[in-house]
């Protein structure tokens, strides 16, 4: 859509705080709605971008809060939930070990901790990929009738996946106890990791969103990956050595991500840092052509929402 | 009224502006997947064209807001109003022309598609104000007023679920006139709550008004638009028709929507087939016989349905169906023969049934009237009249009823009270 804003004088603070009791005529900024592709005038897209970024900041602070409480207050068992799945899988992955039914190599954690940590890591990573499709879904109401900045829901999705990690902390916190497992002073970077990984999940799941609002396909695919995908990230077996399979597990992104995550917070001995800073790089370049390609698919979605 | 020439006061401006919707769901889809690409490949233009199954929705609509004015659009259903409601708002993107908006836009919706139903009305009044780009500090500023708006008491601190359907209407409202919107979009809104409520909430927005917000306003309401707005538009088929002065405009809106609505002469074609009985006509006459191009509140009327029956019928009756002229207009009432004169035997031939309106109980606006002809206990359809819109003209400071009470008056004293 072509939309251009003219700042005019006293713009902002004036259209923003005193527009109940305002006073001077015309004192609101201007937005000018076209036919013609925003793509065209790039300096004033991301002045846009960026403007509106800024100004989602309360809205995103309010719809994190907003579904935090609401996920928390509706589950009696409240954080517990952000325990089981990896809790289950690591019982499943030791007692299939046990048995030799799979059979992984040596890691270097005792298994079930080994696979708990990852499942958490890689759960956080779901949650974000899976994010802002769904928060898109569950606002689809609100988007087809209100212009509020969208990133925040975005956002507020970004913060509500790094909140139920936190959550997850916890587990992870008892589990290095429990097993004695010696912590490097490299786990302070380990939220940097962290971090990364939910922006990369991020990255992913803001490309789909607004496709996800045409199709239902999209979401159904998602899932699907996501299940394939798992098998082919160190989660519940350690890196793979040389071969086809090792190959593809290596040229998974989130590869790098969640086994430097793990490596910083354990033996502080980083595996693979080039991949890992590759797939940074790569993430904030991303992050910012699939921001600009929300922000122009969405009004089509929603044109073909309903309201 | 289009241009924005500087120093005016103008807040919105619609230059020109088309706007194309396909109705092919699937192709819809696949175009809109087009068009993102487009978008994206910095190749969108203004288009002057349809692809296959598309029409258009507005075709160049150009119309001005100035600050604290209102401005109405009137059409009927597919017109385009909420289309062009949606644009300003700045939901989707015009495929042609352009629109200027200065300030905020706001919906006047009832918000209550964005509560949390688990959380307490306190956390969602602040979740829907911040929606509305108000920011911390006016919302705590505006918090009481709110609360006290919507009249949900003690129960602030409860979650929305707990709410009766009223409640979170009024919580909605009074979130939505609560913000301080530059420009209000209002989509035929206020017809939900209780008039008390309804009243507080125009009052609200008169006062919002005056603080110099502008109003696009939609309604099949003329009434509304009548009392409501400084200049109105009328729309058909995503084209304006007329501009101007609402008294005007919703005139000639009036003259089309009731000259639609006559049955033309030997309507047979949406006769259930082989029924064997017909509707031909459904004209309103004076106790005289002369027909009435329109009604008139507390004046006699007759309704006569004039048919032809192709065997003997035994046990006919009619229904007469009227409702509000609107989308999904409110049923007004609904006359049926058995209940008041029992079933009737028609001859083979023609026949006209006449209905008796000693007064017309309607007050001034747009109803539409549908006959349906039934036989036997069980109502089998013989036929059924399309719907027509008919005009009632009302008198002086009726316009606020909701239907038109006949009375006289008479002062009694002294002597007469004995």
């Amino acid at each position: 859509m072509g939309q251009r804003r003219v700042s005019k004088a006293n713009a902002l603070v004036a259209g923003r705080d005193g527009s109940h009791e305002r006073g001077v005529p015309g004192s609101a900024e201007e937005v000018v709605y076209n036919a013609e592709s925003r793509v065209r005038r790039p300096r004033e897209l991301l002045a846009v971008l960026c403007r509106d970024l800024v100004a989602s900041r309360e809205l995103a602070w309010r719809f994190m809060v907003r579904d935090l409480r609401a996920q928390y207050r509706q589950a009696a068992l409240g954080v517990v939930w952000a325990f089981v799945p990896p809790l289950l899988l690591a019982v499943a992955a030791t007692l299939a070990s046990r048995a030799q039914v799979i059979n992984v190599g040596a890691t270097d954690l005792p298994y079930p901790a080994y696979v708990m940590f990852s499942t958490a890591l890689w759960q956080t990573f779901v949650e974000a990929l899976h994010g802002p499709s769904q928060a898109v879904a569950s606002a689809k109401a609100m988007l087809a009738r209100i212009a509020f900045p969208r990133e925040a829901i975005v956002l507020a999705k970004v913060g509500e996946v790094l909140v139920n990690f936190g959550a997850k902390l916890l587990l992870i916190a008892a589990l290095f106890l429990w097993f004695g497992i010696p912590v490097s002073w490299t786990a302070l970077l380990a939220p940097v990791a962290v971090l990364e990984l939910v922006l990369l999940g991020t990255l992913l799941g803001v490309l789909v969103a607004p496709f996800a609002v045409l199709y239902q396909d999209v979401s159904r695919a998602l899932m699907l990956a996501t299940g394939f995908w798992l098998f082919l990230t160190p989660v519940v077996y350690p890196m793979p050595g040389a071969g086809a399979f090792g190959t593809v597990v290596r040229l998974n992104p989130v590869t790098p991500v969640l086994v430097t995550a793990r490596e910083l917070a354990t033996t502080g001995a980083v595996s693979d840092p080039w991949g890992f800073t590759a797939v940074c790089v790569a993430t904030l370049v991303g992050l910012l052509v699939t921001w600009v390609v929300f922000r122009l698919a969405m009004p089509f979605a929603i044109e073909r929402a309903g309201s | 009224m289009t241009g924005t020439s500087p120093g005016s006061d103008l807040v919105l401006s619609v230059d020109r502006v088309s706007k194309r919707f396909c109705r092919d769901f699937r192709r819809s889809l696949r175009y809109g997947l087009r068009d993102i690409a487009s978008e994206l490949l910095g190749r969108r233009r203004p288009v002057e064209s349809l692809r296959t199954g598309e029409f258009w929705a507005l075709r160049e609509v150009s119309l001005g807001v100035r600050r604290g004015e209102a401005v109405g659009l009137i059409g009927p259903n597919g017109a385009g109003k909420t289309t062009l409601l949606r644009l300003i708002s700045g939901l989707i993107n015009p495929d042609g022309g352009s629109l200027t908006v200065r300030g905020r836009v706001a919906p006047l919706i009832s918000l209550g598609v964005g509560f949390n139903p688990v959380l307490t009305g306190a956390e969602n009044i602040f979740v829907i104000m911040t929606i509305l780009g108000l920011t911390k500090k006016e919302i705590d500023r505006r918090f009481a007023e709110i609360v006290d708006f919507a009249e949900i008491g003690d129960a602030l601190q409860a979650p929305v679920q707990t709410y009766s359907w009223g409640m979170t209407a009024r919580l909605g409202f009074a979130c939505a006139v609560h913000g301080a919107p530059d420009i209000l979009v209002i989509d035929e809104v206020l017809a939900v709550g209780d008039t008390r409520f309804r009243v507080k909430c125009y009052r609200r927005l008169a006062t919002m008004r005056d603080a110099g917000a502008a109003f696009v306003l939609v309604s099949h309401n003329p009434l509304a638009i009548l009392s409501v707005c400084d200049s109105a538009t009328y729309l058909s088929a995503g084209r304006v028709l007329a501009q101007g002065p609402p008294r005007s405009v919703v005139a000639r809106y009036e003259e089309e929507m009731a000259g639609n609505g006559a049955i033309p002469d030997g309507a047979a074609a949406r006769a259930v087939e082989g029924s064997g009985a017909r509707i031909e006509s459904v004209v309103f006459r004076d106790p005289a016989g002369n027909a009435l191009e329109r009604l008139v509140s507390g004046e006699p009327a007759e309704l006569w349905v004039r048919g032809r029956a192709e065997r003997t019928l035994e046990a006919v009756s009619v229904a007469v169906l009227v409702r509000e002229a609107t989308e999904g207009g409110a049923l007004i009432f609904e006359l049926q023969s058995r209940d008041d004169a029992g079933p009737m035997e028609v001859p083979t031939g023609e026949f006209a049934i006449r209905v008796k309106l000693p007064y017309c109980g309607l007050n001034a606006g747009l109803y539409s009237v549908q006959v349906s002809l039934m036989e036997g206990h069980f109502l089998w359809m013989l036929d059924q009249s399309p719907t027509r819109i008919f005009r009632v003209g009302g008198r002086e400071g009726t316009s606020q009823w909701l239907f038109y009470q006949p009375r006289g008056w008479e002062l009694l004293t002294g002597l007469d009270l004995h």
